[in-house]
């Protein structure tokens, strides 16, 4: 009589097997069958039961049964992972919003730092800073601005109160010990100062930029701020030539607004260099148009000029070597300076200035 | 500066465009602002550095525009009238007090003018320029001014010199020296001026015991006459004035008088006395040919020319600094064309006087840049420099950048905030250091005052957003903080500040979640970036302010936590949210943080979970 139960079983074994369809039901089957409380635990523990001389046939019908459902189980097994019915997958509705973390910003005046002080570092630059605060020699006298000359009109001032404090200043900046000086303090008003602490601190050859915070007390409007940022390089050594510093502006403005960029250097005045130049570069926004036509339609950024001013520069000054104690014989040099600000405002098209301090998060996340 | 296209073919010959002028202008170092017709003729505006005075005259842009363009400059017009004064009907004398503050004085007397309205050319080249037109004396000194850059000052003699009807003058004697304390003048704008010890006067004594004004100041020198002595439409003789006086005295004098004008605009950035005299004869000249009068006095005391010495010019070493080889012929060229004075010495140097009114040319890079600029700077070629590499590490910069890294990746936005703030801003936070760092000229009050922590700051910004309706927002500020030490140093120290405030919202596949910030967001956030800056794990101590809390690295304090009070919040108008901030210390933490890596072995098997109940 088990012999009939067992090629029962195969028989409805097989049929189920082929009317399964997803690997729940498989596991099922399995269960049903291969369970400690299944059909086949039921067979085996039915054999102690039987007469002894129909134990081993029996337990060999049951074994080849077993072999054959695990055989059959597998075999279904393998087929449902061929065809991943779409019962299987719980249904993903691709409409919602994606889930991501959200991550911050750095801000955009931070990003341009970067981006320009990347450019001279990849030309061999070192990045050095330097105190806000400054003593009026390193912001005017050192730099060849005389305290008492129409010259220093240019450079207005914040003056600290409490004249005669000794400033220090920690090391992490310039590499400079704490300084016991006297005399008036001030918040610098451009970074040309790091020039003459660099200089004294090292010996030549120096290519160096220094990005900065700088103040100066002009009225507050959409291209003025009492506090900016300017970046300041030079670069000392004993053959620099006039033709460097273009080759090196040059490589730097077209780094920071692409190489189709024009560029034009126009004599200016500066104290602390000579000759200086002030340095143009195409509008950038009729660059694609020709000049004449940026006039005609007096270009809002340019105001038809067709150019637009971003850098002061020039051959650093004998008179500032010797404050520094270099040689000007031996030595010669040039030094550049721009805004920030200006140049994120060019580069990226923004119209206020002080969109930059306001941090709103609109502002913020478009860069 | 304005000055006229036709005005300047006075001068020099031109066969440029206005406009095609302009851009040569441009490009040798005066920037044309703006370029307008205007009644026939096109106005330049010229923005002129500080370092040439000589170019604040038609006379000097014109020489500059022939050395530029290589045509002939025609130089002041030579007067043929006759300078003869005829008998000498005054004894006028010049006193100088000290020739260090007046180097060149002299005054002419001119008797028997009209004084009336200026012609139409005169009034049309003054308006052009930005000039109103008074009458014709004083319009002929202001013609004079802007054409040669030599300021003149024209007084009604009699208003000097008291006289009964027809009695002549027997002397006239004009000082120029310091004014006495407590001396006073009502100068030409109407407003009564104190004097003192630091500024220059004219006055005038005419040694006639009965009506006389004793020595007492005419004029404030170089910057603005006086009311008494002004040219009006009843001026009969006048006493013309031209001179130089020391820049540094004229500076600082309309400086403490908080004036301004024309005259003291070129004192201040120096005049050279080689002007002085022929643009006096021109004004002269104009005064007889427009107003009638008759020259009667000339006198003159200093000297009438500046001692130059010769600067050396070693061809060599402009070539080597320009980077471009311009020969000495060339350099000669350009000089001479500029006025100097240019002796070839062999093929190596030239010995160079510069021109007269070139007190800006000192020494032998002033030369190599007149050379260069007039040159063209377009013509320099291009070349990389050969940068010789000195290593300056700078490990603060890569901590800084390191950790802008990871709050920018913790979801923080970076902001950038004012390092001034108003005493307001820290009182509503109820920080009042002993000492702090204050401005002694700030435009507003809200300038006062360094900031001695970012917090109210970066609070500030987070209350901004939260009033354009973000939900929730987050900031740090890697920045300055200024204080003073207790040894009276001004110290600035690096900060890393960050705010947080609102809710944030987040969408998970089981829907939207929503958490307010707080503390525990700033802790997490902190401990984040310290740990990943290799600093390890801080305490936060409570302190006696149950909002505060101090992070302490062992016995080290290196910053403190936040909740920003409710007072702080209501000055920053924030309603309905909280904000927390807090601040570590660069200087406390740079010892800490480690940013070298080292490896230590993983084990070979994956570790084993187990839960024991004890």
């Amino acid at each position: 009589m088990p012999g009939i139960d067992i090629e029962a079983i195969k028989v409805s074994i097989e049929a189920q097997a082929q009317a399964i369809n997803s690997s729940a039901e498989l596991e099922s089957l399995r269960v049903q069958y291969l369970g400690r409380k299944g059909v086949l635990a039921q067979l085996t523990g039915a054999i102690p039961g039987m007469p002894v001389e129909e134990r081993a046939v029996f337990g060999r019908q049951v074994n080849a049964l077993k072999n054959r459902i695990t055989e059959l189980i597998e075999q279904k097994q393998k087929v449902l992972e061929l065809q991943a019915g779409p019962q299987d997958y719980t249904h993903v509705d691709m409409g919602m919003p994606g889930l991501a973390q959200e991550i911050g910003r750095i801000h955009p005046l931070t990003q341009v730092i970067d981006e320009i002080c990347g450019i001279f570092t990849a030309m061999g630059f070192s990045v050095v800073e330097g105190p806000e605060i400054e003593t009026e020699f390193n912001n005017f006298t050192g730099l060849n601005i005389p305290l008492d000359h129409p010259s220093r009109d240019a450079f207005d001032t914040f003056y600290i109160k409490c004249a005669g404090i000794p400033v220090s200043r920690l090391a992490g900046s310039a590499g400079s010990p704490a300084h016991r000086l006297t005399g008036k303090l001030l918040l610098r008003s451009h970074t040309s100062p790091v020039q003459i602490r660099t200089m004294k601190a090292h010996k030549p050859p120096l290519a160096v930029v220094v990005p900065g915070r700088v103040y100066r007390p002009d009225a507050v409007d959409a291209s003025h701020s009492f506090m900016f940022h300017q970046i300041e390089g030079f670069v000392v050594d004993t053959q620099i030539r006039f033709s460097d510093l273009k080759g090196a502006l040059t490589h730097f403005a077209q780094g920071v607004f692409g190489k189709d960029i024009r560029m034009r250097f126009r004599p200016h005045f500066f104290p602390f260099t000579e000759p200086s130049v002030e340095v143009d570069v195409s509008c950038v926004m009729c660059q694609s148009v020709k000049v004449s036509k940026c006039q005609q339609r007096r270009c809002s950024v340019c105001g038809g000029k067709g150019w637009l001013e971003i850098l002061g520069a020039g051959m650093i000054h004998p008179s500032v070597f010797k404050h520094v104690g270099y040689d000007p014989k031996k030595y010669s040099g040039f030094a550049f300076g721009m805004g920030v600000e200006r140049i994120a405002m060019l580069k990226y098209g923004i119209n206020d200035i002080r969109l930059f301090f306001e941090n709103d998060r609109r502002f913020l996340e478009q860069f | 500066m304005k000055l006229t296209y036709n005005w300047l073919k006075d001068f020099v010959e031109i066969k440029l465009s206005p406009q095609a002028l302009a851009d040569k202008l441009t490009m040798a170092g005066l920037e044309v602002k703006s370029l307008d017709e205007q009644n026939g003729d096109f106005v330049y505006e010229i923005e002129i550095t500080s370092n040439r005075p000589d170019w604040l005259s038609v006379v000097g842009v014109a020489r500059e525009v022939a050395a530029v363009t290589g045509k002939r400059f025609t130089g002041m017009p030579v007067s043929r009238f006759s300078r003869r004064t005829g008998a000498p009907a005054h004894r006028l004398t010049i006193r100088v007090e000290n020739k260090k503050d007046c180097s060149l004085y002299t005054a002419k007397i001119i008797e028997g003018v009209k004084v009336g309205p200026s012609p139409d050319w005169l009034r049309q080249r003054l308006e052009l320029i930005g000039c109103r037109s008074i009458n014709n004396i004083v319009d002929i000194t202001n013609y004079v001014l802007f054409e040669t850059g030599e300021p003149l000052h024209a007084f009604d003699l009699d208003k000097i010199v008291s006289r009964s009807a027809g009695e002549p003058v027997c002397r006239l004697a004009i000082t120029t020296r310091r004014a006495k304390e407590n001396e006073e003048i009502i100068t030409i704008d109407g407003i009564k001026r104190a004097l003192n010890n630091d500024i220059l006067i004219i006055a005038a004594d005419t040694g006639s015991p009965a009506h006389r004004i004793t020595g007492s100041p005419i004029a404030i020198a170089g910057v603005m006459g006086g009311k008494e002595t002004e040219v009006t439409a009843s001026t009969k003789n006048v006493l013309l004035e031209a001179a130089v006086f020391n820049p540094g005295l004229i500076r600082r004098g309309r400086q403490q008088l908080g004036l301004q004008t024309d005259s003291a605009y070129r004192f201040e950035r120096g005049i050279g006395p080689e002007a002085a005299i022929p643009a006096s004869w021109r004004a002269v000249e104009l005064i007889r040919e427009l107003s009638g009068g008759e020259l009667k006095c000339a006198r003159s005391v200093g000297a009438a020319r500046l001692t130059r010495k010769a600067i050396n010019l070693s061809i060599d070493r402009m070539q080597t600094l320009l980077g471009v080889k311009i020969d000495g012929t060339t350099a000669k060229r350009i000089l001479e064309a500029l006025g100097c004075k240019v002796a070839v010495r062999g093929r190596k140097s030239c010995s160079v006087v510069a021109a007269p009114g070139r007190l800006d040319i000192q020494s032998e890079v002033d030369l190599i840049e007149e050379v260069a600029r007039v040159w063209g700077y377009e013509k320099i070629p291009v070349t990389i420099p050969t940068v010789k590499i000195q290593s300056m590490p700078n490990p603060q910069r890569c901590q800084i950048s390191a950790a802008k890294t990871v709050l920018a990746g913790l979801g923080l936005d970076e902001a950038i905030t004012y390092s001034l703030v108003s005493r307001e801003l820290l009182d509503a936070f109820k920080i009042s250091p002993e000492l702090l760092v204050e401005v002694q000229n700030p435009l507003s009050s809200d300038q006062a005052v360094l900031r001695p922590t970012l917090i109210p700051s970066l609070a500030k910004a987070v209350a901004y957003n939260l009033a354009q309706k973000q939900p929730g927002v987050g900031f740090f500020e890697i920045g300055n903080a200024y204080s003073v030490d207790q040894d009276g140093c001004v110290q600035e120290q690096t900060i890393f500040a960050l705010a947080v405030g609102g809710q944030r919202s987040w969408l998970t596949a089981q829907g939207a979640g929503r958490e307010t910030l707080g503390l525990l967001h700033a802790k997490g956030i902190i401990q984040t970036l310290l740990t990943r800056l290799g600093v390890g794990q801080v305490e936060w101590v409570a302190s006696e302010n149950p909002q505060e809390y101090a992070i302490m690295r062992g016995k080290q304090r290196v910053g403190v936590l936040q909740n920003i009070p409710a007072k702080a919040l209501a000055y920053l108008d924030v309603k309905h949210a909280g904000i927390v901030a807090a601040q570590l210390y660069l200087d406390a933490l740079k010892g800490l943080i480690g940013l070298k890596k080292t490896f230590s072995d993983i084990p070979r098997y994956p570790a084993i979970t187990r839960d024991i109940s004890v």
